[in-house]
């Protein structure tokens, strides 16, 4: 199976960048395939928190919505946001999928179903495009990587909304959790709701994406270890951007004072950037493609195969073999 | 104060010649001062958006006490919204308030909230037909009036608009009891990102006539009617609660939220409009939140029901929640199964009785066919017997 998106070794994933390949090179010109996802409710700083990811305005801000219609929830979509970006010399073509309307009607029951069908059709796309006999070498990937989920800053634990998603699309997609709007949670409040999150994550045993599971390497795990310990990372977002003695600054203004959004002891927005645009990119594809991926697949084809979309039945079987022996 | 005025009246009696009935008011101030109030605070609200923190604010005490982890998970499992009453009793300079404050734990916390509002506005109702019967007994002393007068919706600020959620109960609940909308934790949104909040909750609240506590503005007093537009321009009011002290970075201690780059103050009105709430709650409208509960909310319940029931009928009980007609359903079937159980019980009892009495009347039978025997016997001895009777005789 050809990996769409190369592999950088893991075992120099320390914090550093990645070791240039000739086989990196080729496919460096379009960039690394990420796929980020972000479900959280509405008002939590989805949109903002991408903007302050790829330091542009990537979302326009929404229209003001429609007074007469505000009794009535809309049902939730899927917009895709693609960005090119570069970081510390890597080129990234990310794709970011934003699910407005999560989690905002009265009965949201729908919703987990509808996520988990658009994960497992991205699944789908590939599972077919590795059977055709003749492969598109063109074809873009759209697995989920990484499923960013915002818990609302509640500032007691986890609701029950929360609890639902990550329990069922945890065995799909590698999912981090983040506290949007963080600015409304004081030093010791911080502190106890993210200690009662773990809790209730503990408690439910909910499936995270779990930063140690690349075991090979134990440097990189010590340091995984002390990135667990900032779950769920406290996130907030950028409004303007000011001068200072130190050049420009992002910052979010208030009557009482401002928060520098890349100040790591103010909030842990840049440690989570760095997470996701370079020192982890490569663990998060590669555990979906390596586990998360084959898992689905698996499964898929115990159970008889995909329906309509087969192209050649003799593929199937050619492909069983090879997954059957990489899989002991 | 009053001696002094009936001492002034008294001269001022003499002086104009009225009858002292401007007196009424300074008898009305000792008789309240002495009766003190009931008032009813009701707070509506998903959980984490500081219902509990602003009471304990409020009222400088500590109220409601929160939850720990325990019982929060478990009343994350029963999917229900609850009814929370806490009572307290205030003094300040003389003048008691029997305060009770209503708290709606479980409200939107929920995956499917549909009609989540419904025990919110049953509980409301409740406390109006309480009222109403009590008025309608014979002895009318001792009335409990639980009737709630001031009803705190608390919006969490996502910064766009009101969600369904929000504007269908807040519909429901505005019709029935005084409604004031409040924006919590407003120190997550910038002075802007609020003022736009605040004016798109305003324009939702318009176009879908959702009913909200207007307080009365005009007033003879100059001053007092500025304050008050000033209070009514603000609605909905943003609020930051904390009862906690901190020190301000210009030295005073304040009470308010420290952040690593500010503190918020909950008494700054340039920070939230606590103090503007305060003062509506309790130092200027409460009489009027009281009056308008009896006289317009009350009241119009009470025509309704009036004109469709007579005079001591108990209220028709609408179907319930759903949730509950499973529960129903379930304590229904016990009991049918309890019932059953006890009339088998009680069949082989009196199987068994009647197997007795068979026994019994057998024996009986057997007696009398014993007896009937000998008797049968007797006379066909005196029978043969009694043609030789005199002849056997000796």
């Amino acid at each position: 199976m050809a990996p769409s998106a190369p592999s950088i070794n893991s075992t120099n994933s320390r914090m550093a960048t990645p070791r240039p390949s000739s086989y990196r090179y080729k496919s460096e010109k379009r960039g690394m395939t990420y796929n980020i996802m972000l479900v959280g409710q509405s008002g939590l700083g989805r949109r903002t928190f991408l903007n302050t990811l790829c330091e542009r305005e990537v979302i326009a801000p929404a229209e003001p919505p429609n007074p007469d219609t505000a009794n009535v929830a809309d049902p939730m979509r899927f917009d895709t946001y693609e960005v090119n970006l570069e970081e510390e010399g890597t080129r990234i073509s990310l794709t970011v999928i934003d699910t407005p309307g999560f989690g905002d009607g009265l009965d949201n029951t729908e919703c987990f179903k509808q996520l988990q069908d658009y994960i497992e059709a991205q699944f789908d796309e590939v599972l077919v495009e590795e059977s055709r006999i003749k492969r598109n070498r063109r074809y873009r990937d759209h697995r989920i990587h990484t499923l960013i989920y915002f818990i609302t800053p509640t500032g007691h634990s986890l609701r029950e909304l929360d609890i639902e998603l990550i329990k069922r699309l945890g065995e799909y997609v590698n999912i981090i959790p983040v506290i949007g709007r963080a600015d409304s949670l004081t030093v010791e409040e911080l502190a106890t709701f993210k200690q009662n999150v773990m809790r209730d994550i503990d408690y439910y045993k909910l499936p995270l994406y779990n930063f140690c599971w690349d075991e090979s390497d134990s440097e990189a795990l010590k340091e995984n270890r002390e990135i667990m310990d900032y779950t769920p990372f406290s996130v907030v977002t950028c409004d303007e951007v000011i001068d200072n003695e130190y050049g420009a600054v992002r910052v979010r203004r208030y009557p009482w004072g401002s928060i520098e959004i890349d100040d790591e002891g103010q909030c842990d927005f840049a440690l989570l950037r760095y997470i996701l645009l370079n020192s982890h990119i490569a663990d998060l594809i590669n555990y979906t493609e390596d586990v998360l991926y084959e898992n689905y697949r698996t499964k898929k084809l115990e159970v008889g195969g995909f329906g309509d979309q087969e192209v050649d039945g003799d593929d199937d079987e050619d492909d069983e073999e090879p997954v059957a022996a990489k899989k002991e | 104060m009053s001696a002094t005025d009936a001492n002034g009246l008294a001269s001022a009696q003499s002086a104009s010649g009225g009858i002292g009935i401007a007196n009424l008011p300074n008898q009305l101030h000792k008789i309240v001062t002495k009766k003190g109030t009931n008032f009813s605070l009701m707070v509506v609200g998903e959980s984490g958006t500081g219902k509990t923190t602003f009471i304990n604010t409020l009222l400088t005490t500590e109220i409601i006490e929160p939850l720990e982890d325990a019982a929060r998970r478990k009343k994350q499992l029963d999917k229900t919204v609850d009814i929370n009453i806490h009572k307290a009793e205030l003094e300040e300079k003389m003048f008691n308030v029997k305060l009770n404050v209503v708290d709606t734990p479980g409200f939107g916390d929920f995956v499917n909230n549909i009609d989540c509002w419904l025990p919110v506005v049953d509980f409301i109702e409740n406390q109006y037909e309480q009222y109403l019967r009590q008025e309608q007994q014979p002895v009318r002393k001792g009335i409990v009036d639980m009737r709630v007068h001031a009803c705190l919706y608390f919006i969490r600020p996502n910064g766009h608009t009101l969600k369904p959620l929000d504007v269908r109960a807040m519909k429901a609940i505005g019709a029935r009891v005084n409604l004031i909308p409040v924006i919590a934790k407003a120190d997550t949104l910038s002075p802007a990102a609020l003022r736009q909040f605040k004016k798109r909750v305003m324009d939702v609240i318009d176009a879908q006539s959702i009913r909200i506590y207007q307080p009365p503005v005009d007033s003879e007093d100059e001053s007092t009617s500025l304050r008050n537009k000033d209070i009514v321009s603000a609605m909905p009011f943003a609020i930051i609660g904390s009862t906690q002290e901190v020190k301000t970075p210009d030295g005073r201690h304040v009470k308010g939220r420290q952040y690593p780059w500010g503190v918020a103050e909950v008494e700054n009105d340039q920070h939230c409009d606590f103090k503007k709430l305060r003062s509506l709650l309790i130092r200027t409208h409460m009489l009027d939140l009281i009056s308008t509960t009896e006289e317009v909310h009350y009241d119009k319940y009470r025509t309704t029901q009036m004109k469709t029931r007579k005079f001591g009928e108990p209220k028709p009980r609408k179907a319930d929640n759903k949730k509950f007609r499973e529960e129903e359903e379930m304590l229904r079937k016990r009991f049918t199964e309890k019932v059953k159980l006890e009339e088998n019980r009680f069949r082989q009892w009196e199987q068994k009785l009647i197997a007795e009495r068979d026994r019994l009347n057998k024996d009986l039978e057997q007696e009398h066919n014993l007896v009937k025997q000998l008797e049968s016997e007797i006379e066909a001895i005196s029978s043969v017997n009694s043609p030789n009777g005199k002849f056997f005789r000796k």
